[in-house]
């Protein structure tokens, strides 16, 4: 007869390891929950709000003017964007007319701004995945000259607050597209060397290659938006699929991955991306029109009409809604943001369940998120 | 040129007193007490050791630290002292005044054991290596074993057991893991690790380091990482022998050619398989998983702080030290000149330049020095810390593997491979004259 095969039953117990409000890659004050088995990741969930500064709140008893200020806090890394849809939705309501240059000048430094954003979430991605002291700084001393030249128009390295509603800021001197001209000329090649670097490096490859499979029916169940879906092979971007501001004008290709996106896809779709806004912007100085950049008054007290309105951009992590109601007084009724960290971040658990732990980080970093910008 | 004259100093800092100052004394009392001579000629290395490795590890932080700035576009530590060179001293002094904290419902005496069984294996396992880093230098010939290097070895396993109390000790989760971690990841490099390590002593017949270090005297093709005396027999063609060497060494005509040539490629792949093995061992990037900061924090010395944190990176750049010397004996002749002899002797100068120091007051009169273990020491520190910094290189470059990446590249290739060029080695060795 067969034999009996004895099964040993050995018992083992789930660990939960509370990664976070205070860890050294949850960028920021993330909090995952998460139920170990071994290393094998069983479950995660995912506590906000450690960042919540009631931003929505603060828009309903502040001032145009002085809201404007604060939203570039919202996405620190991507400010412009943030404006911008502030900036379009209270100009839908308004019947603002924004001058073309200002929309040239919009449209540059905001794909100045995608540069910066995915420069540092590829050095902060880098880190991450171990590399924790090398490579990580060759993208901010690119970043760095992007600020210098932010500085120079906005006043500010980092809170820009230079789209406004109406228009932007402030005109920037001749020298200043010569300078951009030249980090434009010489940016290919650094993102050359990120690439050697990186891109077929074999431990890099292991650790990204199949990683973390967003499928394309998970993504569009959660919202997903930005690089993360597009690398799964969903062609939604903003700028194409519904264009807003000279988008039309300018020539470039909405980047989608054939298959569906793992981790290296999303690492790849932002090096491409960055590429891309090189020539939106080498474009954009081409065609830019002289004129007026402001189409309306900036001052302290300065009113919206009564209304409401909904602007969204494609930011650097995806799509950024702003909704407003005016009631044509100082103050907005109601703001409410459509943050696309907070909705990729939703998607985590899907993506985390049943990979070994060292693989949370790998994962967590390629859906980039900014945790003021989840948390608000 | 910064970097040279830097270590320069420090090294002759350490030198005086660590070797100079004893041995002086040593002379002092010669003539008075035979048996506190003894003492302190036995004492001495221990002596020289234990001031010598807070300092080299303060200096290769320092080190480190500089290189990796160079090389990510950062300016470094630059605030303290002249250059910010005192600034791991500042560190150090820093961490010794740091409160030491047992957390709630840790383990207390083995929290504090672990650093000590952690930093304890690298110190008594420096100790064979002095003679053969020193070219057996007379002070340190006491401490030379028979079996060197499994002595080490046996010394380099320890602090896994160590890292596995801390991570216990700590009750914390994410120094459990690392410690598990450490625990798995160490188990499976020092198998291709020791494997490649008796590779070498195959060749040589000898497990002694001093005897291994001298067989590999007189240049570079004498060196165990080229073929472990596979190309004596060229090099002594080289060095005047002509055909007569070349037909002694490779006895058997083609055949002990095309050994030598495998035994050049054989040791070349285990002195990589080394490194690789070393990194692993040491907890280094890319192999850095007991305590990868993006996942588990710090990994099994999460909860320790001041003294007992200080030992930790003490002996963790210690083993990093160990790990470089134990290359450079095994690997790249010790402290021998990479050029040979027969060329050296026939540049103008170097011949009386070595004279003159052998003649100068500080050889001949205080026998502080003699010019074999001087040039010996020169050369140990010159390949020691380029080793060193080779794996500061690495950890500028490479991102970390996973844990299950980490064990099947340990064990799908690093253990095959190391078994097929030990195979290789014990047959091919047979067809030509080597160093065993």
């Amino acid at each position: 007869m067969a034999t009996e095969i004895q099964e040993i039953d050995l018992k083992t117990d789930e660990m939960i390891i509370n990664m976070g409000p205070q860890h050294p890659a949850t960028h920021g004050v993330l909090r995952l929950l998460l139920t170990l088995d071994g290393e094998t990741v069983k479950h995660v969930e995912p506590v906000l709000g450690h960042l919540h500064r009631a931003q929505e709140w603060q828009g309903q008893n502040r001032t145009w003017f002085q809201y404007q200020a604060l939203i570039d806090r919202v996405d620190y890394l991507s400010g412009m964007f943030t404006s911008w849809a502030m900036a379009r939705s209270c100009e839908q309501i308004d019947g603002t007319v924004v001058p073309p240059r200002a929309e040239y000048l919009r449209v540059m430094v905001s794909e100045m701004n995608r540069i910066t954003s995915h420069l540092l979430w590829l050095g902060t991605y880098l880190i991450d995945l171990g590399a924790m002291f090398g490579f990580p700084f060759y993208p901010f001393r690119e970043r760095e000259k992007l600020f210098d030249l932010f500085e120079e128009i906005a006043g500010q390295r980092m809170m820009f607050n230079y789209i406004r509603i109406g228009g932007v800021l402030r005109d920037p001197k001749p020298e200043w597209f010569d300078k951009l001209k030249r980090f434009l000329d010489e940016f290919p090649d650094r993102i050359d060397e990120y690439e050697t670097i990186v891109t077929q490096n074999p431990i890099f490859l292991k650790r990204t290659k199949g990683v973390g499979i967003l499928t394309q029916a998970v993504a569009k169940d959660y919202g997903v938006t930005g690089p993360c879906i597009r690398s799964s092979g969903i062609p939604l971007d903003l700028r194409r699929t519904k264009p807003y501001s000279v988008y039309p004008e300018l020539k470039f290709d909405v980047i989608t991955f054939d298959k569906e996106g793992d981790t290296w896809d999303r690492y790849m779709a932002r090096i491409l991306e960055m590429r891309q806004s090189i020539e939106i912007i080498r474009q954009c100085i081409d065609k830019l029109p002289s004129g007026d950049i402001m189409g309306k008054k900036q001052m302290a007290g300065m009113r919206i009409k009564a209304g409401e309105g909904f602007a969204a951009v494609e930011s650097p992590r995806g799509i950024l809604g702003c909704y407003v109601i005016s009631g044509g007084g100082e103050k907005a009724l109601r703001f409410r943001w459509r943050n696309p960290s907070f909705c990729n971040l939703s998607v985590l658990h899907e993506l985390l369940k049943g990979c070994p732990l060292s693989d949370i980080m790998a994962i967590f970093g390629s859906i980039d998120v900014i945790l003021p910008d989840v948390d608000r | 040129m910064w970097l040279a004259g830097i270590f320069t100093i420090v090294w002759m800092v350490c030198w005086a007193l660590g070797i100079a100052l004893p041995m002086l004394l040593t002379q002092q009392l010669g003539d008075k007490a035979a048996l506190t001579n003894e003492i302190l000629r036995a004492a001495t290395p221990v002596i020289a050791i234990l001031v010598f490795i807070p300092i080299n590890a303060m200096f290769m932080v320092l080190i480190e630290r500089r290189a990796l700035a160079l090389w990510t576009v950062r300016k470094g530590p630059n605030r303290v002292g002249p250059d910010g060179n005192f600034q791991t001293a500042a560190d150090a002094v820093k961490l010794l005044l740091k409160e030491d904290i047992t957390p709630t419902g840790a383990d207390a005496v083995m929290h504090t054991f672990a650093p000590i069984l952690f930093f304890a294996p690298s110190v008594f396992g420096a100790v064979p290596l002095l003679a053969a880093v020193t070219n057996n230098h007379p002070l340190f010939r006491v401490l030379n074993l028979p079996t060197g290097i499994f002595f080490v070895l046996a010394a380099g396993a320890l602090p896994v057991v160590a890292l596995v109390m801390a991570g216990w000790a700590s009750n914390n989760k994410y120094s459990l893991v690392g410690g598990l971690r450490s625990a798995a990841q160490a188990i499976s490099y020092e198998i291709p690790l020791v494997l490649s390590l008796i590779t070498v002593c195959l060749m040589a017949g000898t497990l002694d380091l001093v005897k291994i270090t001298e067989q590999q005297a007189g240049g570079i093709l004498n060196w165990n990482l080229l073929g472990g005396g596979a190309l004596t027999g060229l090099n002594n063609a080289l060095a005047g022998g002509g055909a007569k060497a070349l037909a002694t060494s490779y006895f058997m005509g083609p055949i002990s050619y095309v050994c030598a040539g495998l035994l050049v490629i054989s040791l070349i792949i285990s002195f990589w398989l080394y490194l690789t093995g070393a990194c692993a061992e040491i907890n280094r990037i890319p192999f850095d998983l007991p305590e990868a900061e993006s996942e588990l924090v710090s990994g099994y010395n999460t909860e320790y702080s001041g003294m007992k944190f200080a030992i930790f990176f003490l002996a963790e750049f210690t083993n990093l030290f160990i790990v470089s010397s134990i290359t450079t004996v095994m690997f790249l002749g010790g402290g021998d000149n990479p050029i040979p002899p027969y060329i050296l002797n026939n540049i103008p100068g170097i011949p009386q330049m070595v004279a003159a120091i052998r003649d100068s007051y500080f050889c001949s009169t205080l026998h502080i020095i003699n010019p074999e273990t001087f040039f010996a020491t020169l050369w140990v520190i010159a390949k020691v810390y380029g080793l060193v910094i080779f794996a500061v290189l690495i950890r500028g470059t490479l991102p970390r593997f996973r844990i299950d990446q980490l064990m099947a590249f340990g064990w799908k290739r690093l253990i095959p491979l190391s078994l097929i060029v030990f195979i290789i080695v014990v047959f091919a060795r047979e067809f030509v004259i080597c160093h065993g």
